[in-house]
């Protein structure tokens, strides 16, 4: 007897697009290529000031949607959140990196982000 | 000799069937007390990930599945000779007897479930608007522009994703009253709803395969996937420590199954 495993969807290349996306930007081994070295530490550095940006906003967000920050703290975390992701946009096009390519697999417990 | 490892199952004895491995080599069983470990021969090493190595991998695992209950092992998991496999199976007998129990008679299953995010964010939006529209006007700095823009992204983005929940839940309630565990990922990309993973009691399978059918009518504007029956790839798991060595010893044994994978079943399918 076989297990006559199926595989049933009527939208096969949208699911493998999806599949494609999600696994894009989980490399499963670190790329130590000499030639691409300082683009794989770049991303790695570049994830984790971005993981840090993203929690600050996310802090600032619930800060705003509770009321408690007053105009004068807003405008000057807006300005310092803007500032920041300005240069992080910089930083990712001087070293070719997406924001899809942000991201780091942490095995059983998911996605950096 | 390099035994190529393709799963664990709950039998000492020969296997019958004559099943065919990686490179056509022979499948056979290498017995340990009560349970087994199925190999194949292999000389050179294995040259990379190809399509066709993957599925002749699943088609062993799948094939022993039909008989036994197989704790299937990653693709390319290589041991240098049967004592350094004796010495593995001894190392993780417990654990491999308390998982061989826990799944037997029981079958994977995976869902997928695509949305129309574009569609579902943009009522979002509307819904929001309704609710205000004379704030942003009167903000003239850049800061509070910057924050502004956020603060609306921000609660797009909590009422998507409370939506993800909303309809998750929903699913898994019905999927849930047939398995016995699951593993459920939500938005893996803003498409791809839920990926989830189901182990069913092979008496639930029927159930199963109605209660995706169920879901399936009752929304037409999401996209389904329905995989299986798999063997328990995502429901292995092993504990970290093996009662039967020290730690130098197991960090020893580690060092001989080659590749970077130990026993634990694929993460994905």
């Amino acid at each position: 007897m076989i297990a006559n495993t199926i595989v049933e969807t009527e939208s096969p290349e949208e699911f493998i697009e999806e599949i494609e996306k999600a696994q894009d930007c989980l490399p499963k081994k670190i790329d130590a290529n000499p030639k691409t070295v300082e683009k794989g530490l770049a991303k790695l550095v570049l994830t984790l000031i971005e993981l840090i940006r993203k929690l600050l906003e996310k802090q600032a967000m619930r800060r705003v949607e509770a009321g408690s920050l007053s105009d004068e703290e807003i405008e000057n975390v807006g300005e310092t959140l803007m500032k920041l992701e300005n240069k992080m946009d910089e930083l990712k096009e001087i070293f070719d990196l997406k924001d899809e390519e942000l991201n780091l697999n942490l095995g059983p417990l998911g996605d950096l982000m | 000799m390099k035994l190529y490892l393709y799963g664990i199952i709950d039998s000492s004895d020969q296997i019958t069937e004559s099943i065919y491995g990686l490179e056509g080599s022979s499948v056979y069983n290498i017995p340990f007390c009560d349970i087994g470990a199925v190999v194949s021969e292999i000389s050179p090493p294995i040259q990379g990930v190809t399509e066709g190595a993957v599925l002749e991998h699943g088609a062993v695992v799948e094939k022993l599945m039909a008989d036994f209950t197989v704790l299937p092992v990653r693709f390319q998991t290589v041991i240098e000779g049967r004592d350094n496999l004796l010495l593995m199976m001894q190392s993780y007998y417990k654990d491999f007897k308390d998982n061989l129990a826990r799944l037997h008679n029981k079958l994977e299953f995976g869902i997928k479930v695509i949305w129309p995010a574009e569609k579902i964010k943009e009522n979002i939006i509307k819904t929001l608007k309704k609710g205000k529209q004379k704030d942003s006007e009167s903000n003239s700095s850049q800061g509070r522009k910057f924050m502004t823009e956020k603060f609306e992204k921000y609660k797009i983005d909590k009422e998507f994703q409370a939506k993800a929940d909303k309809f998750i839940k929903v699913m898994d309630t019905f999927f849930s009253k047939f398995a016995t565990e699951k593993k459920l990922r939500k938005l893996k990309t803003e498409h791809l709803l839920l990926d989830a993973v189901y182990l069913v009691e092979k008496s639930q399978e029927s159930n199963f395969r109605e209660a995706f059918e169920h879901i399936k009518s009752a929304r037409s504007d999401f996209k389904y996937l329905f995989s299986g029956p798999w063997p328990a790839y995502n429901f292995v798991v092993l504990s970290k420590q093996s009662a039967l060595l020290t730690d130098s010893q197991q960090t020893d044994l580690l060092d001989k199954v080659t590749q970077d994978q130990m026993l634990v079943g694929a993460d994905s399918i």
